[in-house]
């Protein structure tokens, strides 16, 4: 199978395309779904690639505890340059595990503390803090979900625009939204590959809530200058990404443009006749084709160790 | 929805003024203390409604004091868990990855793109709510 073992490390890169697609052209509901789908498989596909390879590479250390059976000729033939990347794999693999366990545990750490320090309020819904520092964000389980927001950012909002904040961050907790975006990252951390679907669902989210609170509230416009207003009197938080080199807008002016249009379609699927729908299934294609290449080539890998055991 | 523990902008402007009393307190404060400090323009049972509405709000707590009630604000709660919210995100250096916040960061020319459309929401086209639209853009500006 030759170098077909490697694929399902590098196929992730076809999913680019999709991702852009679908950010742009599909309701955000559906592109969170199908980006984390398609990030969660194929970030899946390359972790058990890795490992496959790594047991390879262990097989030649001396006094490894694995089956003698698995560095067998034949096994090792399956792989192509076994002996640089059976070594490569190891190290490859552990920083993976280490990245993910990592992140998990950051993950719930964050949560906890931040249920830790609303413990002392009164168990509403809404948390409001008297800070200056104008945010607000959903803090999902614990005991309860929350959405945290300071007395700075609703002073500078209208009525109807805090209607639209809080519609914002309760349709991140209903729609269990960090639970996409924890995977994503994970994937993320998995294969650095799968980073834009990342950027993109963390994109899709966001565009999610706000449709979501645009049909609730029934006032696009309150959520667009909701967002609009609290990115401007956040503005000096610092941008983790080189935004500034881009020639594409950041997401915020994206979301507020987005919404001051008309609301997405939300079941219409694109039809084959326009460039654009040519190309959206183009890209669903090849990305389907890889994800399958990507399940096909370790499942391959599976039986020949089982063959070999 | 928009009720916080600190009212503004002339809602409940006697929740704030028996709020900003009970905070000038010591410690618990009754009833009668409150509206002795609030110099006698309102009555007791005014003083007592409001507190009740308070506590209702969660913005006070009670505690039995004889045979009345020791009021506490739970403002003081409120900056607490303000100040341990701003350190939890303070260290996490990647929370943006476990909180969706409300929005992120912007650089220059998406601020320039933002105003611009904003700047077109209030614009004529949307006559229903013509004072919202020149609010957002005055409120970003300072």
């Amino acid at each position: 199978m030759g170098v077909f073992v490697f694929l399902p490390l590098v196929l992730p890169l076809t999913a680019w395309p999709v991702a852009r697609l679908a950010e742009q052209h599909l309701h955000p509901r559906a592109a969170t779904r199908l980006l984390t789908a398609v990030a969660a498989v194929m970030a899946l596909c390359s972790t058990v690639c890795l490992a496959l390879v790594m047991v390879v590479g262990t097989a030649q250390l001396p006094g490894n505890p694995l089956p003698d059976g698995w560095s067998d000729p034949e096994v090792r033939a399956a792989v192509p340059y076994d002996e640089v990347a059976g070594k490569a794999a190891i190290p490859a693999l552990c920083a993976v595990l280490m990245a993910c366990g990592r992140a998990l545990w950051r993950h719930g750490r964050v949560r906890r503390r931040a249920h830790g320090a609303l413990a002392g309020l009164p168990g509403t819904s809404v948390a409001v803090l008297p800070d200056d520092i104008p945010y607000a964000y959903a803090l999902p389980g614990g005991r309860r979900d929350r959405v945290v927001v300071t007395t700075a950012l609703l002073d500078r909002l209208e009525p109807a625009e805090r209607r639209a904040l809080f519609a914002h961050e309760r349709a991140h907790l209903a729609g269990r939204h960090h639970r996409f975006l924890l995977a994503v990252r994970l994937a993320a951390l998995a294969n650095p590959f799968l980073r834009p679907l990342r950027t993109a669902v963390a994109y899709t989210a966001e565009r999610w809530a706000d449709e979501e609170a645009a049909r609730v509230t029934g006032n696009r416009r309150a959520v667009a200058t909701a967002i609009g207003k609290a990115a401007l009197v956040s503005r000096g938080t610092p941008l983790a990404t080189l935004a500034g080199l881009a020639a594409v807008p950041g997401p915020v002016p994206r979301r507020v443009a987005a919404l001051l249009g008309p609301a997405p379609a939300a079941r219409r699927r694109p039809s084959l006749f326009t460039s654009v729908g040519l190309a959206a299934w183009a890209a669903a294609a090849g990305t389907a084709a890889s994800v399958m290449s990507s399940a096909n080539a370790t499942v391959t890998m599976f039986l020949i160790f089982r063959a070999a055991f | 929805m928009a009720d916080h523990p600190r009212p503004r902008r002339g809602q409940g402007e006697l929740e704030a003024l028996v709020l900003s009393a009970l905070g000038e307190a010591d410690g618990p404060a009754t009833a009668g203390w409150v509206q002795e400090r609030l110099g006698g323009g309102l009555a007791y049972t005014t003083v007592i409604t409001i507190l009740t509405r308070l506590l209702d709000k969660g913005a006070v707590t009670r505690e039995r004091a004889g045979r009345s009630f020791a009021w506490t604000p739970a403002a003081d709660q409120a900056g607490l868990a303000a100040r341990k919210m701003r350190k939890v995100l303070d260290a996490e250096s990647d929370r943006e990855a476990v909180l969706a916040s409300f929005v992120t960061g912007l650089d220059a020319d998406d601020e320039r793109l933002l105003r611009d459309l904003l700047g077109h929401a209030g614009a004529p086209g949307d006559g229903s709510r013509p004072g919202s639209g020149g609010g957002s853009r005055g409120e970003g500006e300072d």
